[in-house]
């Protein structure tokens, strides 16, 4: 009786397979388009108790829309994945496990990665191209994924990842998990950001060879009253109060990776009036942060921008956060319109 | 987490360890505990039974008579801890049923040492009580590091509810709430003024040590847990003022706190209606019921010569701790050094208090 049930199951089996092999070849037919944003380092990183009372590596991230990754994905009848630029290979995970978690376990196609994202500044490129990869192939196959999906499947693609599939949507999130902590149920606050590389000259940092920061137990928990003032300062929509936790969180950070040049940073986010001075937390990119409604903003991008000159900082480039921003096909692809 | 949602408390302990926030003025917050030392105890039992410390049927032992033993006595009932308290005759005899009620020992010395007096002999006899206990535990307020650094989640509620805080009062006793809070919090808030409070005959910021008629803060020794430097600005409250305190805090506001409350609010009101521009938060250690026979009893307050028709209007200004009046008097520490205020740094050792941390 065991095997007579073993082999119906056998022969269900097949069945469906066969029959949802056929229906991938007709959904295949269309190739799927994705974008992600960088992000610019983070507003916090640390580690926090979750519901469960557990300790997690954490992450708010800043995401930043001056750099993007954009994946096509072309089916093309085979059962393998292919992936261009070749050494792109999480991406390449990320489109298998992408078809292999929607039910397309033999469907294969090419992911063409097309990014803007420097290579180890901390602008999370790596998750940028996971995240649009899942996106395009998701798109292939007709589906749109949950952020929280898409990070489940880019967190086993590439052992840790940022919070870039919640674009503005601000999460504290479990980047070696793949998990949401805390969802703010808010965009993130407009902040403008004037941001840089502390060391253009040097080969970036590799976030996931980076062995994760060792805090002590002070440092743990001096990352409550900053997570606190975060949910304060999403109440508010106050930039100040943004400023304020990512400040702190870069001084933690400074024990663990060194920013370069953070003293002269502080000096002149206090000399400017910056709300706040970020960075990122595994790379070299940092940004001075300013409330987007201060009338003198813009001098104070100018008078920065002249001193951050002084430290041999040439390469820096402005943008805000809180403005929406789209993932669909349409908005990516807007100026073509 | 997705959304907050209303929790049931696993223990006592969970629905009351953290204060109500109250608005006492436009500027002015009261963070009013039920028992402050509620999170210094969790947190220092916490941290040891990760260490491998403690385990079910453990025993601690601790001189202590005063809100720290009642913190810890209610917590080791919840974990199945044994906790013995060294006290002296000087403990009041509610509290004392209400520890013996939760399961803890409490010895009292009856006879002071002839050298060093009752303090001297609550030490030796916890010394033997320790020596009885091999493999027990010695939270050690005054000294383990965890006491300060257990009000991480206060200073979370702070930022959550408050945002930006410009200014602490409170009143110093172990040093765990004034310098472990203000460590935290300037973090994000490096300009926030922290006033400590401390009363005449208290030996912390540099008076000589004297009787003490106000109770709950000060000290006859110096706690390795103060950190000096991180104070701008001490004031000393003397016991008629610091009562009277307590009461209008009542009478005005309808809060029913302890004498430590009463201190630091005279203190946090006084300089919250000077700076209107600032916000500031006021430190209320613990409830009132333990002082219906004293502090709201006009009778006795009379009797002790500690009623005063009004709150004094402010306080004398000092520029040194061994110049303050017997009055309200407040000095700019300016985030010294003990040293660097006194010339000198504390020397009288009272071998009282335990300078270890954990064992």
């Amino acid at each position: 009786m065991g095997s007579q049930l073993t082999n119906n199951s056998i022969l269900c089996r097949q069945s469906l397979s066969s029959g949802s092999d056929f229906k991938n070849q007709t959904d295949l037919l269309k190739p799927g388009y994705g974008v992600a944003l960088a992000h610019h380092g983070e507003l916090l990183q640390g580690v926090f108790a979750g519901d469960d009372g557990r300790l997690k590596r954490v992450l708010v991230s800043i995401p930043c829309g001056i750099f993007k990754s954009e994946v096509r994905f072309t089916p093309n009848g085979s059962d393998v994945v292919e992936v261009e630029p070749k050494w792109k290979v999480k991406s390449c995970r990320a489109a298998e496990l992408t078809l292999s978690s929607l039910g397309k376990h033999k469907c294969g196609g090419k992911v063409l990665i097309h990014s803007s994202i420097p290579v180890g500044w901390g602008l999370g490129s790596s998750t940028s191209d996971v995240t649009a990869t899942i996106r395009a192939t998701a798109d292939a196959l007709n589906e749109r994924l949950s952020p929280y999906k898409i990070a489940t499947l880019a967190v086993r693609a590439e052992t840790a990842c940022d919070a870039t599939m919640f674009g503005e949507q601000m999460v504290l999130f479990a980047q070696r998990e793949g998990i949401v902590v805390e969802d703010f149920r808010s965009s993130l606050p407009r902040l403008e950001v004037l941001g840089f590389n502390t060391n253009s000259n040097g080969n970036g940092i590799d976030t996931i060879a980076f062995a994760p920061a060792h805090y002590s137990w002070w440092e743990i928990e001096a990352f409550r009253p900053m997570v606190g003032l975060l949910r304060r300062a999403v109440y508010l929509r106050s930039a100040q109060l943004l400023g304020q936790v990512a400040s702190a969180s870069a001084a933690i950070n400074q024990q663990y990776l060194p920013t370069p040049h953070f003293h002269e940073l502080k000096e002149i986010s206090a000399q400017v009036g910056a709300v706040g001075l970020q960075v990122a937390h595994t790379g070299t990119i940092a940004g001075l942060l300013f409330d987007p409604d201060d009338p003198s903003k813009d001098d104070r991008i100018e008078q920065t921008q002249t001193l951050l000159a002084t430290l041999g900082i040439k390469h820096m480039w402005v943008f805000q956060t809180g403005v929406n921003v789209s993932h669909t096909k349409k908005a990516a692809n807007g100026n073509e319109n | 987490m997705v959304m907050r949602i209303n929790k049931i408390a696993p223990t006592v302990v969970e629905s009351v360890v953290l204060p109500k926030l109250i608005r006492l003025d436009s500027n002015l917050y009261g963070a009013a505990f039920f028992l402050m030392k509620l999170l210094p105890a969790r947190f220092i039992l916490d941290r040891a039974r990760d260490a491998g410390l403690l385990h079910e049927g453990s025993v601690i032992i601790e001189t202590t008579s005063g809100t720290f033993g009642l913190a810890l006595a209610m917590l080791c009932k919840l974990r199945n801890y044994k906790l013995i308290l060294v006290s002296d005759p000087a403990i009041d005899a509610p509290l004392q049923r209400r520890l013996e009620d939760l399961g803890t020992t409490v010895e009292i010395v009856r006879e002071p040492s002839p050298t060093g007096g009752f303090q001297q002999a609550r030490l030796d006899r916890m010394a033997e009580v320790q020596a009885a206990h091999p493999g027990h535990f010695w939270p050690a307020q005054y000294s383990n590091p965890h006491n300060p650094g257990s009000y991480a989640p206060f200073a979370e509620l702070l930022t959550e509810a408050i945002g930006k805080i410009d200014c602490l009062v409170g009143t110093v006793g172990s040093g765990g709430s004034m310098c472990g809070t203000s460590l935290y919090l300037r973090l994000l808030f490096p300009h926030l003024r922290v006033i400590g409070v401390d009363t005449h005959g208290s030996v912390i910021f540099g008076q000589p040590d004297q009787k003490r008629t106000l109770r709950g803060l000060g000290n006859s020794l110096m706690p390795p847990n103060v950190d000096h430097s991180a104070f701008d600005e001490i004031h000393w409250v003397d016991a008629a003022a610091g009562l009277t305190a307590t009461r209008v805090l009542h009478k005005k506001h309808a809060l029913y706190m302890g004498p430590t409350s009463g201190t630091a609010y005279l203190v946090a009101q006084w300089w919250a209606r000077r700076n209107p521009d600032a916000t500031v938060v006021v430190v209320l250690p613990d409830e009132g019921y333990r002082y219906q026979d004293t502090v709201y009893d006009d009778a006795w307050l009379h009797q002790q010569n500690l009623w005063l028709d009004n709150l004094p209007e402010s306080p004398v200004r000092t520029d040194h701790p061994l110049e303050a009046r017997s009055e309200w008097t407040c000095m700019d520490w300016n985030r010294h050094t003990y040293e660097q205020v006194m010339g000198a740094p504390f020397s009288v050792v009272k071998n009282d208090e335990p300078v270890a941390g954990i064992r």
